[in-house]
C-alpha cells in the first residue's frame, strides 16, 4: 500500500473530474424560473418523475456505507452483517405505506422539511425543533461515514495512509470534499440528481462484473463460502469466541431482526431521504419507486457478499492485517488484487462517487432543515425565498466542513456504528412524523417529552455498550430483558410508551392542544398537472403550471389560523375525514385543500 | 361524487394491500424462517439465497399493491386524460 497505484489512480481522477463537470453543469439542468427559491435549490424544483427519482433515491439511500461498511461487517463477522439486506428489503413496503401521505401533505402545504410537517400538524415549534435537531444530529455522522468510505479507497490506492504528516494524509479527501461542496452550493439538489446517473452506471457495472468474474477466478461460490465458514469458526483470541457464523445463530436472531427493522424504520426518517421523496413530481412516483428500488437492494446483497469474496483472497487478508485489522479496506483491497488496474480504478471510482452523491444530498437536506426551521422560524421570520436559499447554501458548506471534522477526528474502524448511533436518534421522530400522518391523537408535549426521554436513553444505552475492543459505543444492540435488541427499537418503544402515557395525562389536565393546520384532504392530495410530460422527460418549466400558492415560503394556511382554530382542536380530525378527502382529490381543483366541501369548513377565503 | 363507490371497495382493497405488504415485511423480519444452512443452491447456503430471492418477491408485491391502489374507480373525474403512467 506504500506505492501509488498509478493506473487506478488516473482512472479515479478522470472519473472524479467528469463528475465534477456534471456537478457544475447541472445548475443549468431543468432550469427554474426562480433559481433562488428553496424549492429549486433544495428540492430540485419538486419536478422529478419516476425515472430520475429512482436514480436519486437509489443514489441517496445506498451510500458508501453500502459499499464499504456492509461488506466489512460481513468480512469480519459473517451472517450478522447481512441484516443490511434484510433491512433494505423491509424498508420499501414500509415506505409504500406512509411516504405518499407525507409527500402529499408536504406538497399541499409547501413543506420543504419533515420538521415543518410536525409544526403544521401540532402547531408546535418545540416539536419542530426536536425534529430539526434530530435530523441534523443524525445526518452529521452519516456524511462523515461517506468520507470514511472515500478514505478507504484512497488508502488502498496509495495516496493517503498512515504515513506522512496529518495534513498531507488527509489532503486528497479535503480537496475532493471542497469540490463537492462547491457544486452543491451552486446547483443544489440538481447536482446529485444528475451525478446519480453516473454513480449508478459505475456501480451496476462494477457489481455485475465482480459477481461474475471474481467467483470464477477464486474457484466458485462453494469454495468462497467454505473459506468464509472456516474463518468464522476460528476463535477470536481477543474475545475467546468464534469470529462469527455463516448463518445467524438462534441467539442472534432477535438482534438481527431488530437491527433490520429499526434501520428500516430509520431510513426514511433521515432528512436526505425525505428530501428525495419531496422532490418527486407526483404521488404515484413514490409508490412506483417502492416497487422499483429493490433493484438496488439486490445490488446491496451482492455487495455484501464481497465480504466473503475478500475473505478468500489471502492477499486481502494480509492487507487488512497490515492495516491493523481495518476491515473497511477489504473491498478496495479485493478490487486491487483481483481486477486489472484500470478496472480497479473504475470500481474505486464507483465507491468514491457513490459516497459523494449521498453526501451532497445529506448536506442539502440538513441545510433545508436549518434554514426553514431555525433561521426562518426563529432568527429571521421575514426572510425572502432568496435569502433562505443563500442561507441554505452556506449551511450546506458548513455541514460538509463539520462532517469533515467528524470524519478526521473520530475513530474510523467501525463506521457502521456511527451510522447506527444516528439511526438510534433518528427513529425517535417516527411518532411525530409517520404516526402523525395517520392520527393526531398524541398530545404535542407528550411527543416532545417522549422524544427527549428516548434520545437520552438511546445515547446512554449506546454509550454503555462495549464491543469491538472499545469500552463505549462498541455496538448498537444491547440486552433488554435478556434479548439483545437494537437500541433504536427499545428506545422507540420507550418513546411511544411515554408519549401515550403523557398524552392521557395531559388530556386529563386539559393542557391546550396545538392548532392543526393540515386538512384531511392534504394527505391524499395529488396535484395532477395533466400537461406534464411522461415521467423522466425533462420538463422545461416543471412547476410553472402549478398553483403558485403552494410554493410560497410560508404554509398557505397560515392566515387562517384564528378563524378555524376552534374547530380544529378536535384530535380526531385526522382520522374521520379521509373518505371525503378521497372524493376530493380527483376534483377539478388539482389541489385538495382549498375547496373542501361537505360541510367541513369554507376555506375559499384563502 | 363517487364518494360511496371507493368507500365500499376500500375495505377489501385495503385489506389485500395490507396483507401483501405484511407478507413482504414478514418474509424478511421472521429470521427463523431463513436462518438455516440447508438446502443449498449453487453453493449458496439457504440463508443467502433465500434473502436474495426475497428481494424480487418484495418488488413484485409492492408493484401489485401499486396496481391495486391505482385501479380504484376514478371518482367520476374527467380530469385525468393521461391516466397514470
Amino acid at each position: 500500500m506504500s506505492h501509488v497505484d498509478s493506473v487506478a489512480f488516473a482512472v479515479l481522477v478522470v472519473s472524479f473530474l467528469i463528475v465534477t463537470l456534471i456537478g457544475f453543469v447541472s445548475a443549468r439542468w431543468r432550469p427554474a424560473e426562480d433559481p433562488m427559491h428553496l424549492n429549486e435549490w433544495g428540492l430540485g424544483g419538486r419536478g422529478f418523475g419516476t425515472f430520475i427519482s429512482w436514480f436519486l433515491l437509489g443514489g441517496d439511500l445506498y451510500t458508501a456505507y453500502t459499499f464499504i461498511a456492509v461488506p466489512a461487517l460481513v468480512y469480519a463477522t459473517g451472517a450478522a452483517g447481512f441484516y443490511a439486506l434484510s433491512y433494505t428489503i423491509m424498508v420499501f413496503p414500509i415506505v409504500f405505506v406512509f411516504a405518499p401521505r407525507l409527500w402529499s401533505v408536504a406538497r399541499a402545504r409547501g413543506y420543504v422539511t419533515p420538521a415543518e410537517f410536525a409544526r403544521g400538524r401540532y402547531g408546535s415549534q418545540g416539536l419542530m425543533l426536536a425534529v430539526t435537531v434530530t435530523g441534523i444530529l443524525a445526518t452529521m455522522p452519516y456524511i462523515a461515514l461517506q468520507l470514511v468510505g472515500i478514505e478507504s479507497v484512497l488508502t488502498v490506492v496509495g495516496i493517503t495512509g498512515s504515513t506522512g504528516s496529518a495534513l498531507g494524509r488527509d489532503l486528497p479527501l479535503i480537496i475532493a470534499f471542497l469540490i463537492v461542496a462547491g457544486y452543491t452550493y451552486l446547483a443544489g439538489l440538481r447536482a446529485p440528481a444528475l451525478i446519480a446517473f453516473v454513480k449508478d452506471a459505475l456501480i451496476y457495472l462494477t457489481v455485475i462484473v465482480a459477481i461474475i468474474y471474481i467467483p470464477a477466478k477464486l474457484g466458485g461460490w462453494g469454495h468462497v463460502f467454505a473459506v468464509a465458514a472456516a474463518h468464522l469458526k476460528t476463535v477470536n483470541p481477543e474475545t475467546g469466541k468464534p469470529y462469527g457464523s455463516l448463518v445467524v445463530l438462534p441467539a442472534g436472531e432477535w438482534a438481527y431482526a431488530t437491527l433490520a427493522l429499526g434501520s428500516a424504520l430509520a431510513l426514511f426518517m433521515y432528512p436526505h431521504a425525505t428530501t428525495a421523496v419531496y422532490a418527486a413530481r407526483r404521488r404515484n412516483v413514490i409508490r412506483r419507486n417502492a416497487a422499483l428500488l429493490p433493484a438496488y437492494t439486490l445490488v446491496l446483497g451482492l455487495i455484501a457478499l464481497f465480504g466473503y469474496l475478500a475473505r478468500s483472497v489471502p492477499a486481502v487478508n494480509a492487507g487488512v492485517k497490515a492495516a491493523g485489522g481495518n476491515a473497511q479496506l477489504s473491498v478496495p483491497l479485493l478490487f486491487e488484487h483481483v481486477f486489472p488496474d484500470w478496472f480497479a480504478g473504475i470500481a474505486d471510482a464507483a465507491i468514491v462517487i457513490g459516497a459523494l452523491v449521498p453526501a451532497a444530498i445529506m448536506s442539502i437536506a440538513a441545510a433545508n432543515l436549518f434554514t426553514r426551521n431555525i433561521y426562518k422560524e426563529f432568527l429571521r421570520p421575514a426572510a425572502t425565498p432568496a435569502q433562505e436559499t443563500r442561507v441554505a447554501r452556506l449551511i450546506s458548506l458548513i455541514m460538509k466542513v463539520g462532517a469533515l471534522g467528524f470524519a478526521l477526528e473520530l475513530d474510523r474502524t467501525f463506521s457502521i456504528n456511527l451510522q447506527l448511533l444516528g439511526g438510534i436518534w433518528i427513529v425517535q421522530i417516527f411518532p411525530a412524523i409517520v404516526i402523525s400522518l395517520y392520527t393526531r391523537w398524541f398530545h404535542r408535549f407528550a411527543l416532545i417529552i417522549g422524544w427527549a426521554v428516548a434520545m437520552v436513553y438511546g445515547t446512554v444505552a449506546a454509550y454503555r455498550t462495549p464491543g469491538n475492543g472499545q469500552a463505549h459505543f462498541g455496538a448498537s444492540a444491547a440486552p433488554v430483558f435478556g434479548h439483545v435488541t437494537y437500541i433504536a427499537i427499545s428506545a422507540l418503544l420507550l418513546n411511544l410508551a411515554v408519549s401515550v402515557l403523557l398524552t392521557l395525562v395531559f388530556r386529563a389536565m386539559r393542557l391546550p392542544d396545538g392548532y392543526d393546520e393540515t386538512r384531511p384532504a392534504d394527505y391524499l392530495a395529488d396535484p395532477v398537472d395533466s400537461r406534464a410530460g411522461p415521467a423522466g422527460v425533462p420538463d422545461p418549466v416543471p412547476e410553472a403550471a402549478l398553483p403558485g400558492a403552494a410554493f410560497s415560503p410560508g404554509p398557505p394556511a397560515a392566515p387562517l389560523t384564528a378563524p378555524v382554530a376552534s374547530r380544529v382542536a378536535s384530535p380526531v380530525a385526522g382520522r374521520v375525514a379521509s373518505p371525503a378527502a378521497r372524493s376530493n382529490h380527483h376534483s377539478t381543483a388539482a389541489w385538495g385543500w382549498p375547496q373542501l366541501r361537505g360541510g367541513r369548513g369554507k376555506h375559499e377565503s384563502r | 361524487m363517487g364518494r360511496s363507490a371507493p368507500k365500499s371497495q376500500r375495505p377489501v382493497l385495503r385489506g389485500t394491500v395490507t396483507i401483501l405488504l405484511l407478507v413482504a415485511i414478514g418474509g424478511a423480519l421472521c429470521v427463523p424462517i431463513y436462518a438455516r444452512y440447508l438446502p443449498k443452491l449453487g453453493g449458496f447456503p439457504f440463508f443467502y439465497w433465500y434473502q436474495l430471492s426475497w428481494v424480487p418477491v418484495v418488488a413484485i408485491l409492492c408493484w401489485l399493491c401499486h396496481l391495486l391502489l391505482r385501479s380504484r374507480p376514478p371518482a367520476g373525474s374527467a380530469h385525468r386524460p393521461g391516466g397514470r403512467r
